[in-house]
């Protein structure tokens, strides 16, 4: 192969770039769940998507930072559901709407200060300490609740939730694109989303480049951890009952949505645009098969089934853009890396 | 390792194990007969389990979805069993079908080089989602009968239950297999430094391949020891089963940066990740304290095992000299 037809494989390549196919499938869902079952078209149900997706949304947009130093958050689910539980209870005691949000998040921040204080000052990998606090935040939770259900709040509260914008467009959807535009920002555009992902690339280099890598860390454990809070008291205004059930899977969600947008669980290559689109498929396809009637645990088994299969997409487009690299640099002399 | 500090890991976990064990009898009626018999009957399929984790661990890889492929397991056999199949038939049916599962977890691993715990965390997701979708009643069967159970309920001598027979089979041929065979040293090669595995002719991915086949069937057997003892069968009990296998394996000894770590490691780490649960019911505790604890387990274990402690002795003694020397400083100059 010449080096002129290499290079337009190359640009072709990446015209069909991996949020252009993900746009594809988001819109491709839409089209087919609307022509099974007609109503998914109508403007209130279609945005409803937006509400569904609001807390999955605002913590895999965290998790984005977090797998592209190539961690993860297992437990971010369950710290949801610490943070909800904790909101329960003072309310129930205190009846009082402030303390009981102040008190939430501060758990749940205090949750995440925990894994990043673990993850940045000991050996312990992000998987290993993320699996066990997970176990932990599920059993503190569990502790603090017994077998109680915490239900009743304020509509002041709610309304957070459960405000439509002209009539139409869920409260969530504006949460999820401040959150997305200031944090895209900061990832593409400022030195931490360079050195999030060059922490996954080369944590050695990032360090010796004289960046503060575990102040980096403890940082994005945090806001993951805040954010966690953030979502649980959206969850609650939505759903307005606070339970021990109320995090299960939600870390598989998170984690799929991100990894699905392309950005790579062994870290170094991210997109915050990808983790979007990502988080709004899972929303379609959770909103397709409510209307479809399908159970819970058949969206769980497809999720699971998109995860191992979006796993194994990424896997062999890094073999394919190696080996790709590899025929480059055999066809042009001593390549020049570009920056 | 420095000569002072000469007792082994293993020799601790032995110690600890039987303080439990002298606590339990002095204040229960753990040190009866049926207290002895029902222990040893349960602890066995975690002892199974925690050694096939270990060796998954030894190779830096794990497994998530342990426990919900023993739910998968003991749905084969029920499932045999309630079409007449005898024990010949049903138990290697059941063994393949755990083996299988965890192949799978390996082939995808290994493959496409993604990491462990992500594919058997979604895996685990994939199984949970399957019972309930597509076995009949999620795989719940019962009255199973006589064939099904004979075997988990079968004791020796009054108090030595058959399936923890099975357990020490398992931890005699495991040992025998890492400390003398070859694919017991490529597992610590492997897991040790995989470059020089690679230089000494060992092939890293078929290593990783065959282990996860092994974590497998001895999941499997798992599975069975503690599906056999009941007269039913429902896969969703072992949801969540790999909580304990890990966090014994963990307490055992057994590195999570793979390399170092022993059979009976595991064994023993069973044995006191088992007795903390029953000491806990004892105590009156409910069963959610469970997850706090064996979470908590996890952390400290593995914080234990990667946490450098001369290093860390040696900055808290600087520290505390250079506030001594700062006391005096103060001292003199007032």
């Amino acid at each position: 192969m010449s080096a002129a037809q290499i290079s337009r494989k190359f640009r072709l390549s990446r015209l069909v770039s991996h949020q252009s196919v993900l746009l594809l499938v988001l819109i491709l869902l839409v089209v087919v769940f609307g022509i099974v079952e007609p109503v998914f078209f109508r403007p209130r149900v279609l945005f409803d998507v937006f509400a569904i997706v609001g807390e999955v949304g605002l913590m895999a947009l965290a998790m984005t930072y977090i797998i592209s130093t190539g961690g993860v958050d297992l437990g971010v689910g369950y710290n949801l559901q610490m943070a909800g539980i904790v909101f329960g209870v003072v309310w129930g005691a205190t009846a009082s709407v402030p303390l009981a949000i102040i008190l939430a998040l501060a758990v749940s921040t205090l949750a995440g200060m925990f894994n990043g204080l673990v993850i940045s000052r000991t050996k312990i990998p992000p998987l290993v300490t993320t699996l066990a606090t997970m176990y932990l935040f599920r059993g503190i939770s569990m502790i603090i609740a017994g077998t109680r259900t915490f239900t009743g709040f304020p509509d002041s509260f709610s309304a957070f939730s459960n405000t439509d914008l002209f009539g139409v467009l869920p409260i969530q959807a504006i949460y999820l694109l401040v959150a997305f535009v200031v944090m895209d920002y900061f990832y593409e555009r400022g030195s931490l989303g360079r050195n999030l992902k060059g922490l996954g690339f080369n944590e050695k280099a990032v360090i010796f480049s004289g960046v503060n890598a575990r102040r980096i860390k403890f940082g994005i454990y945090t806001l993951i951890g805040l954010l966690a809070g953030v979502a649980a008291l959206i969850y609650l205004g939505r759903l307005s009952a606070a339970k021990t059930s109320m995090g299960d899977y939600l870390n598989f969600e998170v984690i799929t949505a991100v990894l699905l947008g392309g950005t790579s669980i062994m870290g170094g290559v991210g997109s915050m645009r990808g983790t979007f689109i990502g988080v709004l498929i899972i929303g379609v396809l959770k909103k397709g098969f409510t209307l479809l009637n399908f159970s819970g645990n058949i969206y769980n088994f497809t999720l699971g089934v998109i995860l191992i299969l979006s796993l194994i997409a990424f896997s062999l487009e890094q073999q394919r853009q190696a080996k790709a690299g590899r025929e480059r640099g055999a066809a042009e002399e001593a390549p020049v890396p570009q920056t | 390792m420095n000569k002072k500090i000469a007792i082994s890991r293993e020799a601790i976990l032995g110690g600890i194990l039987v303080a439990f064990i002298v606590i339990l009898a002095l204040t229960t009626n753990f040190a009866t007969t049926s207290g002895i018999y029902s222990f040893l009957l349960d602890v066995s399929p975690t002892i199974v389990a925690a050694i096939g984790l270990g060796m998954l661990i030894f190779t830096g890889n794990i497994d998530i979805s342990a426990g919900t492929i023993s739910g998968f397991v003991a749905y084969t056999a029920g499932a045999l069993v309630k079409e007449g199949a005898p024990m010949i038939l049903f138990v290697p049916a059941a063994l393949a079908v755990g083996t299988l599962l965890a192949g799978l977890n390996g082939f995808i691993t290994v493959k496409f080089k993604v990491p462990s715990i992500v594919v058997t965390l979604a895996m685990n997701m994939v199984h949970i989602g399957f019972y309930a979708t597509f076995l009949p009643q999620s795989g719940w069967i019962e009255n199973l009968g006589a064939d099904f159970t004979w075997f988990g309920r079968a004791r020796l001598f009054d108090i030595v239950p058959y399936t923890f027979i099975v357990a020490a089979l398992v931890i005699v041929v495991a040992a025998f297999v890492m400390k003398y065979t070859r694919f017991g040293r490529a597992l610590y090669a492997v897991g040790g430094n995989q470059t020089s595995a690679v230089y000494s002719g060992i092939k890293p991915g078929a290593t990783v391949m065959k282990v996860f086949f092994v974590e497998g069937f001895l999941i499997a057997v798992s599975a069975l020891l503690r599906a056999m003892t009941r007269n039913e069968v429902m896969p969703s009990v072992f949801i969540g089963r790999e909580l304990f296998f890990i966090a014994a394996a963990l307490v055992g000894g057994i590195s999570i940066f793979g390399g170092s770590g022993k059979i009976v490691g595991a064994a023993l780490g069973a044995g006191i990740v088992y007795l903390l649960s029953i000491a806990m019911i004892y105590f009156g505790l409910q069963d959610y304290y469970q997850f706090a604890l064996q979470g908590a387990i996890i952390l400290i274990a593995v914080y234990i095992t990667v946490a450098d402690f001369g290093k860390i002795r040696k900055g808290l003694q600087r520290r505390f000299r250079k506030r001594a020397a700062a006391t005096e400083n103060t001292g003199a100059s007032s």
